[in-house]
């Protein structure tokens, strides 16, 4: 087993997201999958702990004050595109990296069924729902403000 | 592969704990998503029960482990070439660590400072 378990090692069996046995097109859908599964993984390890933290722990214990303890604050705060389009972004990428991390446990786990076809649709499926359900909250949520 | 492989080895045991912190933290995330759901909503309620704490503070053991294990990794992944020299994987590992330390005070510091 490699230490380094990545779609760039994965991605070239058959069965990978985008990998194309012996195809000498540019394996453009593996490129998508390597960029959201990289983007979204880099981007969880370098803010999502913080928000936990704060949002998940400090605020509830009311250590600090937090924005999303009031709701007005919240609000205002999220009334911004900047941070609709940064928790767009965040949710979206966040969540294609954990379909691939979680469809290949599955398969190290020895569960065939998730190299399958169906297995890849219902977790990358599962990852544009979220997507889709996120730019709907934000878009429906608090109106957009600039300022 | 035998059932329960991932026990043998604590490297094994290690390998599967970094793959499932993506589920804790997808759970964080759904979440995050109802709070902003119900800051819209006449329902709005926020988080300040022991249950929701402690299941954070579970999330974050697991998130720290995810940014860890997936920050080592960039001196790996990254090739970094500067006037003809390769960046040493050890200072693309710093780089990546520090902005984990920058992001981690800018975010915290919005969240806290527009709060009232």
């Amino acid at each position: 087993m490699s230490d380094v378990h990545l779609p760039a090692m994965r991605g070239g069996r058959p069965e990978g997201p985008g990998g194309a046995e012996h195809s000498h097109k540019p394996a453009l859908m593996h490129l998508f999958w390597w960029f959201m599964f990289a983007n979204g993984g880099g981007l969880a390890a370098l803010v999502l702990p913080v928000h936990i933290l704060v949002q998940g722990i400090l605020g509830p214990l009311g250590i600090v004050l937090v924005v999303d303890q009031h709701r007005d604050t919240w609000t205002s705060i999220l009334g911004n595109p900047i941070v609709k389009l940064y928790l767009l972004v965040l949710i979206a990428l966040s969540f294609f990296h954990f379909a691939h991390r979680l469809r290949y446990l599955l398969v190290d786990f020895g569960v065939p069924a998730a190299k399958s076809t169906p297995a890849q649709v219902i977790f990358y499926g599962g990852a544009v729902v979220v997507t889709l359900v996120t730019v709907w909250i934000l878009l429906t949520t608090v109106p957009m403000t600039l300022g | 592969m035998p059932p329960g492989w991932w026990l043998r080895k604590r490297h094994y045991f290690l390998y599967v704990v970094r793959e499932f912190t993506a589920l804790p933290m997808a759970l964080w995330l759904l979440w995050l998503l109802y709070d902003i759901k119900s800051a819209g909503s006449a329902g709005f309620q926020p988080p300040r029960s022991i249950g929701f704490v402690v299941f954070s503070a579970v999330c974050l053991v697991f998130a720290m482990y995810h940014s860890y294990t997936f920050l080592k990794l960039a001196g790996v992944i990254i090739h970094l070439k500067v006037m003809d020299r390769t960046v040493p994987p050890r200072v693309i590992v710093l780089t990546m660590f520090g902005l984990w330390a920058l992001a981690s005070i800018v975010i915290g510091a919005v969240l806290i400072g527009f709060a009232r």
